[in-house]
């Protein structure tokens, strides 16, 4: 059963529970309990599985190391702490590996030396030993891990990807008989992808290798919604949901974030100027800290950020970029400075969220929306170290949809509501993975292995019929006997129902290629003269043609040709690009988030619809924000500039276009373009855009097979446009059709159909085979590289399919499209819902795209530095709104 | 698709009937692919041979024909014979005699040991090149030292197009490749294996191709006749491709 705790323990009943000596050394060094530590060192003494939500800074490592370290010094003390494994620690960061060992290392050190003042020689009589701790990642030294092996630490400090390693390796595997605790550290980061699937299942082998329970420990920042990530931790126990009790400390630091417009106005400002005023403001507020930090979204931004603070304000070294991209030992050095305080501001694309130790940061800014409540709490909970401490930033905007999302995003946080993560369910890829590796530690009866797999809560719901579809192709079923002996990893026995290893090379091909993060291709671009001038996405290859102008490092480059994983550019003299620049490095809004603007947009138009209703067309612009408004957006988190820009924004709206989209409300807007053949039908629907990717391309191909035309599609977080250079009207007939037509159209189906010969499905394909040991990346000793890896993927998804409609490594590879890239179940929802008739539509036509559609049409891109051909565009629209509105400035 | 005469292109296949040889011909099957690419760790499903079969079958009941002309890399490996594409060369030509037709092979750059098994397969080999007819075959992968024939014929390149729909999605297609060379007739074939689905003719710079054929003879002056969907059908000259 899940439990949840709200009423803490006494410091006194805590503290009861620690060894004497742990006690002494807690109270020596810290003031207090933390919220967590008041259920924790009770509930991890007494073995309870343990999860607790709880910021950074809140004393989380020690909430549950604590009364593990005590329970260790009571078996030394007694002369009975042997030489193996009591507690296994996993992380998904390097980095925060060895904080841990550092922070650890100490306190235990501490530890043990009063003790030895205190018994002087008779620890050696007593057999009186060290708690040790050791950390092993990929990245740890064979020496290192030959003496691990010798000496096994009592902690042992660990990444998912190791662990598996370990559960195959039969020396070291004898260390762990006797284990007592997990933990699993930032579940967040594990529990919402396959990297923490496939920990879910090395835990049950775990168990299974143990044989009896250990107590589940997991430690989160944030978790929505809790009790489901309490069932990832624990799993079952055959029919029976495993115990959790659940604290939920998550909002013990309070947060105080303030959403900021640089200008009054978001159009007409010049790019420079609202640059200017960014880069001012971004001063102001670095100078009045000790030390900063800035969120961009994407590397590039970093970059350019740095660039910009560095050019206009004389940082020199008291800057500096943190990313993804740059190598290990330059984030290591950041992060040093970070700690010791030594740097003035640190700027990030995503890398530095997580919760490794970064010292004392008094203000974050966020550049532009970070798409998800869960994220913002988590960056601008990085403010102020301690728990009591107040988190403060301020989150900048640059474009009048980021504004909106923003507002309503830090009004959530402010309320307490988050967006929920989703676990990838019964993902056959990790699964095959794991078949390969528990056969290669035992025999195993069919019946017995599923129910080991259906333990782990992402495989609960796990079909009999896919794991004998796996362990058909994992016996090379799928070829003829002769080449079994180089496709089969495993073998399988149908009369008996038993599976084993099967191959020489099978064992080292496991060890070498295990593990969920695919290699991705880095498309390297050069000039015709064969400079290197930077990387783009293969995703984004795939949808240029010759002549195709893009944007890349801020400048324009014009496609020439590709060759494999090359692409070769020449300098376009053009002004603006022909093609989007590619999305996917940006991060989806969440699906409640986008609801919880589609409310927004419905209660505050209806304040400003009554504000403006007694004013002739455009008047009503000219006043300012009237009162009502200005109190209604009181009750947001924002400053002054964002109250005009959003009054401005949703006045213009509802003039231009006479009504309001929201969550129960599509607004369908059929227009064109001046001097461009182009028609758009723009769909206002206000899911976020993993279910608009779905419905969009639903809605595509019905109006396409109605009219028998292409259409090109552009998705973003607040909608979709379809589009068409074909002569064809697009009216209401056209919309009312396809609206009643996808009520009962096979969307699964038709979604197949469309993603099938798509670059996505390509390439989620080749990381499912990748995962599955289908298409090896490490062999014998070669690496293979990703260009080799992709060579023909579709021809090789279609020579399997014609095998089996239903193989495993397709079917895996739709799924993680329709539920980790989409989001097919909400999008049935939101269909059902439209039949049911609680998700309305509304058809309208308009002589040029709505304020509301503008950041669709051009291309659904903001980042941190305007394009300028971007702006001029959106001031063309916005001109001809203001012209339609009668308030032309 | 009826080329001239004499040539026919057998619709919706990556192959050819010439009549005045009575003989089907057909590039770069490249058997023992899966075999090959299971060695280095890819272990896609072996489909390659029944695929070749499947459109042997066809184009032997449409033609009626008594040879077949593989026209260079029967097989995969540059430099050894590996067991799958012994035993899958094995059931090629088995199914070729079954079918009383005779194989003949033009040797190309991946078939450096079949002359090894031309005994035990009782295969008529030529090295680099053959005139058959008025016919000249080769591969590819050198010039071509045509004597008396007027007519060449080449596969290597793995020629294919890349044409975009009006929504700006890409499709590619395998296709011949039809045009001039010293002012006889030059025709490059299709692969006809699996997996190999062509380069992009129309989105590569001409020094960028594989054949030094196109050293001498212009690409874009060449007509590009796509295969797909069940037909073939011309879509004009790679230059104009280029542009579209």
């Amino acid at each position: 059963m899940i439990q949840q705790l709200e009423q803490p323990f006494t410091d006194e009943q805590s503290l009861a529970e620690l060894n004497p000596y742990v006690r002494k050394w807690f109270l020596d060094n810290f003031k207090e309990l933390t919220p967590p530590q008041k259920y924790s060192f009770k509930l991890i003494s007494e073995k309870k599985n343990l999860l607790i939500a709880a910021p950074t800074g809140s004393g989380k490592t020690m909430s549950a190391f604590l009364s593990i370290i005590s329970r260790l010094f009571d078996l030394s003390l007694k002369g009975e702490l042997e030489d193996r494994v009591y507690c296994i620690y996993i992380s998904p960061l390097k980095a925060l590996n060895n904080d841990i060992y550092k922070n650890l290392t100490t306190p235990l050190e501490e530890i043990y030396q009063t003790i030895v003042k205190e018994k002087g020689v008779d620890i050696i009589k007593s057999n009186i030993k060290k708690v040790s701790i050791a950390v092993r990642t990929g990245d740890t030294p064979q020496s290192e891990r030959r003496k691990q092996l010798i000496h096994p630490p009592n902690i042992f400090v660990t990444t998912p990807e190791s662990l598996a390693i370990i559960l195959n390796s039969e020396k070291f595997l004898k260390n762990l008989e006797g284990l007592e605790y997990v933990i699993i550290d930032e579940l967040h980061e594990l529990a919402n992808n396959k990297r923490g699937v496939h920990l879910s299942l090395s835990a049950e082998r775990l168990l299974h290798f143990c044989g009896k329970e250990f107590v589940r420990i997991g430690l989160g920042a944030t978790l929505h919604p809790i009790e489901e990530a309490a069932r990832f931790l624990v799993g079952y126990n055959g029919d029976k949901e495993r115990d959790c009790i659940v604290v939920d400390a998550s909002w013990s630091k309070e947060i105080d974030v303030t959403v900021m417009s640089p200008v009054k106005d978001l159009i007409y400002t010049s790019g420079e100027e609202i640059e200017n005023s960014m880069y001012l403001e971004i001063d102001r507020i670095i100078k009045k800290s000790k030390t900063a930090l800035i969120f961009t979204n994407t590397r590039s931004g970093t970059e350019r950020v740095v660039f910009n603070l560095k050019k206009r304000f004389a940082y020199g070294e008291g800057i500096a970029a943190h990313h993804g991209s740059l190598s290990k030992d330059s984030r290591l050095e950041v992060e040093e400075l970070l700690k010791k305080g030594s740097l003035k501001c640190a700027v990030s694309s995503t890398s530095l969220e997580l919760g490794i130790d970064i010292g004392s940061i008094d203000n974050v800014i966020q550049l532009g929306s970070a798409k998800s409540v869960t994220r913002a709490v988590q960056r601008f909970g990085r403010a102020g170290h301690s728990f009591k401490e107040v988190a403060r930033g301020e989150d900048i905007v640059l474009t009048r949809d980021d504004l909106v999302e923003c507002t309503v995003m830090m009004h959530s946080a402010k309320n307490k509501q988050l967006d929920s993560f989703t676990i990838p369910k019964n993902a056959l890829d990790v699964l095959a993975q794991h078949i390969v590796g528990m056969s290669l530690a035992d025999k195993w009866d069919v019946d017995d292995a599923f129910a080991l797999v259906r333990n782990a809560y992402p495989y609960r719901s796990l079909e009999k019929r896919d794991f004998m579809k796996l362990l058909d192709y994992l016996a090379g079923n799928y070829v003829g006997l002769e080449s079994r002996r180089v496709y089969a990893k495993i073998w399988y026995d149908e009369k008996e129902k038993t599976f084993g290893k099967r191959g020489r090379f099978t064992k080292v091909i496991y060890m070498l290629n295990l593990g969920t993060i695919p290699d991705e291709v880095a498309v390297n671009v050069f000039s015709t003269s064969k400079k290197w001038i930077g990387n783009i996405e293969e995703e984004f290859l795939s949808r240029l043609k010759q002549g195709d102008i893009f944007t890349l490092g801020g400048r324009l480059y014009k496609f020439e040709y590709a060759r494999g994983t090359k692409c070769y550019v020449s300098e376009a003299r053009a002004t603006a690009p022909t093609i989007p620049p590619w999305f996917s490095e940006q991060l989806p809004l969440s699906y409640e988030l986008a609801l919880e603007i589609g409310r927004f947009r419905e209660k505050f138009g209806n304040e400003v619809k009554r504000s403006i209703g007694r004013f002739v067309k455009g008047k009503a612009l000219q006043q300012g924000v009237p009162e009502k408004v200005n109190a209604f957006l009181g009750n947001f988190p924002i400053d002054e500039n964002a109250k005009d820009a959003l009054f401005g924004y949703f006045a213009e709206q509802l003039l231009f276009a006479k009504c309001m989209p929201n969550d129960h409300l599509i607004v369908v807007e059929s227009t064109a373009e001046e001097d461009s053949d182009s028609r758009h039908l723009i769909f206002h629907s206000l899911f976020g855009r993993r279910v608009n990717d779905a419905l969009s391309r639903i809605f595509a191909m019905l109006l396409g097979e109605m009219l028998d035309i292409d259409v090109a599609i552009l998705v973003n977080d607040n909608g979709f446009v379809l589009s068409t250079e074909e002569n064809v009207e697009l009216n209401k007939g056209v919309v009312d059709d396809m609206m009643s037509d996808i009520i009962t159209a096979n969307i699964v189906n038709m979604l197949k159909r469309n993603i099938k010969k798509t670059e996505l499905m390509r390439r989620r394909f080749r990381h499912v085979a990748a995962r599955s040991f289908m298409i090896l990346r490490n062999y014998k000793g070669y690496k293979i590289t990703v260009g080799r890896q992709q060579v023909n993927s579709q021809l090789v998804m279609k020579a399997a399919e014609e095998i089996d409609p239903d193989f495993p490594i397709i079917k895996e590879a739709y799924r993680e499209i329709f539920e980790d890239v989409m989001d097919l179940e909400r999008t049935k929802e939101i269909i059902a819902n439209m039949a049911k008739g609680r998700v309305k539509y509304k058809f309208i036509k308009t002589p040029s795209p709505s304020p509301f559609s503008h950041s669709m049409i051009t291309f659904g891109h903001a980042d941190v530095v305007l394009m300028k051909e971007r702006q001029e565009y959106l001031k063309t629209l916005h001109n001809l709104v203001m012209e339609k509105i009668g308030a032309r400035k | 698709m009826i080329l001239n005469d004499d040539i026919e292109l057998i619709d919706g296949l990556p192959a050819i009937f010439v009549n005045s040889l009575n003989a089907i011909v057909i590039a770069d099957p490249h058997l023992g692919y899966e075999g090959v690419m299971a060695a280095k760790g890819m272990l896609i499903p072996k489909v390659n041979l029944k695929h070749i079969i499947k459109i042997l079958e066809e184009c032997i009941s449409k033609t009626g024909a008594s040879r077949i002309i593989v026209d260079g890399d029967i097989k995969n490996e540059f430099s050894t014979v590996e067991l799958e594409e012994f035993n899958e060369l094995k059931e090629f030509l088995e199914f070729i005699r079954g079918k009383s037709i005779e194989p003949i092979l033009i040797k190309g750059n991946h078939d450096n040991f079949v002359e090894r098994y031309k005994e035990a397969f009782k295969l008529k080999v030529y090295r680099q090149q053959a005139e058959l007819g008025r016919y000249l075959f080769f591969h590819g992968e050198q010039q071509p030292a045509a004597k008396k024939s007027e007519f060449l014929i080449m596969g290597h390149e793995h020629p294919a197009i890349a044409v975009f729909n009006k929504a700006g999605k890409k499709e590619k297609l395998r296709c011949f490749l039809y045009g001039k060379f010293e002012k006889k007739g030059l025709l490059v074939m299709p692969a006809i294996n699996y997996f190999a689905a062509g380069t992009e003719i129309n989105m590569y710079p001409k020094d960028a191709l594989l054949s030094p054929i196109f050293e001498k003879v212009d690409v874009d002056r060449m007509e590009a006749i796509a295969i797909g969907y069940g037909s073939t059908m011309s879509f004009g000259k790679i230059g104009k491709l280029r542009k579209l």
